[in-house]
């Protein structure tokens, strides 16, 4: 049914909240990509199957739903049981009728799927009690994990189109920009550029067409924000990007996806269809004159194309490669038309900052970076996932209290934030506020908002020969520092890490990371050398020691480093053995172990195993085939577990 | 007329010109590869690079390339700044390894001081600078015959899967504009081949000299509304066509004349 | 545009003195090959100049893809401009008149530009069957319709 007025949104959304609380009990299993990869599709309709077989919405009142990402990926398959707010983790088919029976019908608790804080060792029981929830203030991740994203009541009933509602019935296209502005909005995909002024340039750009984009190529590494948007919560999207197109004066845009999110795309396909049906998109909208719609345009598999001239270049057809922005895309971008691109999580922040004013976003965050920003918490944590915090937090809390700390208890060496443009912080930035200006400053940057968390077993040199080789094969190719640069500088990188590192390294490094700042195209090239820069800028030493020494602290690069068993603490325990991979371990249960240089490839797993602490990595260069009954000698960078927020940098030290 | 300065220099440019023109137009020469005025700027080689700034920006700048950055009122241009300078450096040094026996090349990283780069050489030299022009200027043409292919440091030149380009007709522009000579052809007075495909020369019907492909001639001639035929006699035939009219009008006799 | 460049071939006795000249004028150490100027030789001294005539509506000018060709307004030529040429030689075959020429040895096409507005034929010709008259003067000619002094 059509709503054709305020009057009538106001109602629809009345009988859809009353629907809602008509399903008092509910299962929410969460059907975001990483939870359908553990298998929560069968979940879900084991669940479905299992309540009609046994009556149990008549019987219980108990209805299922498939939700977007809860964020809490490596945890999943997870599922919430609604009104007691309980989380299970890593739920499989075999545990739903376990669940109906005892859960729902009875009350109890299964404490093999609850969540167990790894800091206290406790069980936690409830969705708002663990740690990783409940230090989280979810704008543009309001309703992920709480709404079926194809069904356009759920969103209704969740506070979805309420601001379009607000701003199409009472506010007027500048006051919308106003409001942003109030908010102190800022792009959530990178830049960071303030939101109310490009979309001021916009409105007032020359033309009657204008297009309103949404950027969801969400390219960089262990970034998926974005993704699970676009897949839990569409119309959020789709709400705030109608807001744009009425504040601009645009009534058509596309919504950018990367190809590698086939879920967002449906989901979003089916967000728009029902939207349209309901008179929520499309011509006169909510009955105010408002024509706007909305198309999706597939990526083609090329990070470059989240470059925003070269994602209008993609759209319109052609190779995705960026152009020179010396006249701004709001002035002339997509078909050289007025054009205004923002992220998904911008989008998505949008339409909760209609409903609930900009006063009310500004008030969280820092002077100049406010709200709050949606981060995908990743690598050595114990908490890996997707989170929503106010900005200000500081990368301690994220990383400990929310994180949970490093994986083993390892010391904390560095985090990575922002992407391939970004950099690697050290242990003594760990409180800084995540802000856009003062990552920048300290030689990093908020990116989309990847957090990459290293510990002690991270060669930073081998972090940066990482980015530069994804950047390598992403670089569109257009422009020569950018395309020559990272060819070279990888060369350079691949030689640091196999022994060829040469006197002067580190200045070649330098002023060709300078060059591709100074002269690349576009931001890809210019912020390419972002994380040698800033690894460099922390952790020089180790750069050196590659160079100098051919010795890796980290032990990681595997050309560099033998691995040894000390004779002494080692008592036969065999694990090491069971991970070797090339059966390099010789040694008798309960007798003293040996590794046998030859074969050894220097993984270093027998180190990550081995319960007695008696495995040491040296510079291969130091190895002798006698090393194993020769007596421990000191050897360098070796280091052990510490206890938990250590804050030490742990291993790395350069060895005299 | 927007006025600025340039290396000290007040310039009146060209409304709606780029920066690249009014330098030119100081007589203020700043390199380029990618540059050619029958097509459209590229901004790609990065060779243009210039520093501008304005009095009120205390001193921040900011590098764009000439080429493509639109002449403003009151902007302050460094076309040799420390860094302008250091960048093209570093973008010929990467050229060089790139190119070592393109002599363009060499001898413009030796007119910035770079005899040998400080790279890696490309252990299968090449003459492309990848710089556009051919691709450009074909589509100018309007064939779009070629176009880059792959991307990053396997971005090419080439025809569709690397085959002989259906929409080329041989005109031999992208060849001509190479500044390398990379874009190898053969032409005659009967043939000419260039990307692995053969072309039928459009033979004088009187004569037998050629100038273009008959493909060529059909394009054209599609295109401008005039008859294949348009095209077919050659310039010599039609001087002497011209020729034979003007005596006719001028109350001579005709004689048989000599293909002039 | 105060001057026009007329042809009058009847007065025309084939010495080849502009040819001559207009291949020196353009820097070509007189080879023949690179004049602008042809005499079409129809007896011992019997010919016919055939030069471009800078057409109103130039064939040449349509025929580029690049924009190379461009009418001066002071001398009322067409000229090419050798910087964007590109050589994809077009214009050499539109001319319905053959006057654009492709020049091998120079690898480039060449065609009467009246040498910036001193066209270096004129004082060589003996019989002043080419000459470079005030445009009032052009209309009392005798042959007004003659190819070349149409203006």
């Amino acid at each position: 049914m059509r709503i054709e007025s305020l009057k009538q949104f106001d109602t629809a959304v009345a009988a859809a909240r009353e629907a809602r609380s008509a399903k008092g009990r509910e299962v929410w299993v969460c059907c975001g990509t990483g939870c359908l990869a553990n298998g929560s599709k069968a979940v879900a309709d084991a669940f479905g199957a299992q309540i009609e077989s046994a009556g149990l919405a008549t019987t219980l009142g108990l209805y299922h739903k498939s939700t977007g990402c809860h964020g809490f990926c490596e945890r999943g398959p997870l599922v919430v049981i609604q009104p007691e707010g309980l989380l299970y983790t890593k739920v499989g088919v075999g545990d739903v009728p376990e669940i109906l029976t005892k859960t729902v019908g009875k009350g109890e608790v299964i404490p093999r799927l609850l969540y167990k804080d790894p800091a206290t060792k406790l069980a936690v029981a409830k969705y708002d009690d663990i740690p990783f929830y409940k230090h989280q203030i979810r704008v543009s991740m309001r309703n992920i994990g709480r709404v079926d994203p194809a069904d356009l009541d759920d969103a209704l009933a969740h506070g979805a189109y309420a601001g379009l509602a607000r701003a199409l019935s009472a506010m007027t296209p500048e006051q919308v920009i106003a409001e942003i502005e109030v908010s102190g909005l800022r792009g959530r995909g990178g830049a960071g550029f303030a939101t109310a002024r490009k979309w001021k340039a916009c409105r007032k750009a020359h033309g009657d067409r204008k297009f309103v984009l949404c950027n969801g190529d969400e390219g960089d590494p262990g970034a998926f924000k974005d993704r699970s948007i676009m897949e839990g919560d569409p119309h959020s999207v789709i709400e705030g990007m109608t807001l744009g197109g009425y504040a601009i004066g645009a009534h058509e845009g596309y919504l950018y996806v990367r190809d590698e999110y086939p879920l967002a795309v449906v989901n979003l396909q089916k967000a728009l269809a029902d939207a349209r049906d309901r008179g929520l998109l499309g011509a006169n909208i909510l009955g105010s004159g408002f024509d706007f719609d909305l198309r999706i345009s597939r990526g083609g598999g090329a990070f470059v194309c989240g470059e925003s001239s070269a994602l209008m270049r993609s759209i319109e057809g052609r190779t995705g490669e960026p152009r020179a922005k010396y006249v701004h895309a709001s002035d002339k971008g997509l078909f050289d038309l007025p054009t205004n691109l923002n992220n998904v999580e911008t989008w998505a922040d949008v339409g909760a900052i209609i409903a609930n004013g900009g006063a009310w976003f500004a008030g969280w965050g820092t002077k100049k970076s406010k709200g709050t920003k949606a981060f995908s918490l990743v690598g050595k944590v114990k908490n890996t996932g997707l989170i929503e915090l106010p900005m200000g937090t500081t990368l301690r809390h994220i990383i400990y209290d929310i994180g949970g700390g490093i994986l083993k208890d390892r010391p904390f060496k560095a985090v990575q934030t922002g992407g391939p443009s970004g950099g690697c912080l050290p242990a003594d930035k760990l409180d800084l506020p995540v802000d856009y200006e003062i990552l920048a400053d300290n030689g990093s940057m908020m990116g989309s908002g990847g957090m990459i968390v290293m510990d002690d077993r991270t060669c930073m040199v081998d972090v940066a020969k990482y980015f530069l080789k994804f950047l390598s094969e992403e670089s569109c190719g257009k422009c020569v520092p950018c395309r020559e640069g990272l060819k070279q500088m990888l060369h350079i990188f691949e030689d640091l890490c196999t022994g060829r590192g040469k006197p002067g390294d580190i200045e070649r490094i330098e002023r060709l990371g300078r060059g591709m700042q100074l002269g690349s195209l576009c931001e890809l090239g210019k912020s390419a050398a972002n994380p040698v820069m800033s690894t460099l800028r922390y952790f020089r030493a180790e750069y050196e020691s590659h160079i100098d020494h051919k010795a890796c602290p980290a032990g990681m690069c595997r050309d560099l480093t033998a691995y040894e068993i000390v004779s002494e603490p080692c008592t036969g325990c065999h694990q090491c053995v069971k991970v070797c991979p090339t059966e390099a371990i010789a040694g008798k249960a309960r007798q003293k172990h040996v590794i046998d240089p030859a074969r050894c490839i220097s993984c270093g797993s027998c180190f990550d195993v081995c319960p007695e602490d008696c495995i040491r990595f040296i510079p291969k260069s130091l190895s002798v085939p006698e090393a194993a009954s020769a007596p421990a000698r000191v050897s360098f960078g070796n280091p052990s577990p510490a206890p938990a927020r250590s804050g030490g940098t742990g291993g790395g030290a350069c060895p005299r | 007329m927007p006025t600025l300065t340039i290396d000290g220099r007040t310039v009146h440019a060209d409304h709606g010109t780029f920066l690249l023109a009014a330098c030119r137009k100081a007589g203020i020469e700043v390199p380029t590869l990618c540059e050619h005025p029958a097509v459209e700027p590229y901004g790609g080689c990065r060779l243009c690079v210039v520093d501008v700034t304005r009095p009120e920006w205390d001193g921040w700048s900011k590098m764009v390339v000439a080429c493509l950055f639109p002449v403003e009122d009151g902007i302050v241009v460094d076309t040799r700044s420390e860094r302008v300078m250091e960048t093209r450096k570093v973008v010929l040094d990467l050229l060089l390894a790139r190119c070592p026996e393109t002599p363009l090349i060499r001898d413009l990283a030796a007119a910035h001081g770079i005899v040998a780069t400080s790279f890696v050489r490309n252990p299968v030299p090449t003459d492309c600078i990848l710089c556009g022009l051919c691709t450009r200027v074909c589509d100018t043409m309007g064939m779009s015959a070629i176009s880059s292919v792959d991307r990053g440091a396997g971005r090419e030149i080439a025809p569709p899967f690397r085959a002989p380009p259906p929409a080329c007709v041989g005109c031999l522009a992208c060849a001509e504009i190479c500044p390398t000579g990379f874009i190898q052809f053969e032409s005659g007075t009967r043939k000419r081949r260039i990307w692995e495909k053969d072309f039928d020369m459009l033979r004088c019907p009187r004569c037998g000299r050629s100038h273009i492909t008959a493909a060529q001639a059909d394009f054209f001639a599609g295109r401008g509304g005039v008859p294949r035929s348009y095209f077919e006699i050659c310039d010599h035939c039609k001087r002497a066509d011209l020729a034979a009219t003007a005596t006719r009008l001028a109350g001579e006799p005709a004689t048989p004349a000599r293909q002039g | 545009m105060d001057r026009i460049y007329c042809v009058i071939p009847e007065r025309c006795i084939a010495c080849g003195k502009c040819e001559l000249a207009c291949a020196f004028a353009h820097g070509s150490e007189g080879q023949p090959a690179a004049t602008r100027i042809h005499i079409h030789r129809r007896g011992p001294d019997l010919g016919t100049p055939v030069v471009c005539l800078q057409c109103d509506d130039p064939s040449c000018l349509a025929a580029c893809p690049v924009g190379a060709l461009t009418w001066n307004a002071r001398t009322a030529a067409i000229e090419v401009s050798r910087e964007t040429c590109i050589r994809c030689r077009m214009c050499v075959a539109a001319c319905p008149f053959g006057n654009m020429t492709w020049d091998d040895s120079r690898h480039e096409v060449a065609k009467c530009d009246l040498c910036g507005g001193d066209p270096r034929c004129v004082p060589f010709c003996p019989t002043k069957a080419l000459d470079y008259v005030p445009a009032d003067r052009a209309a009392i000619l005798p042959d007004a319709a003659v190819p070349g002094a149409q203006r």
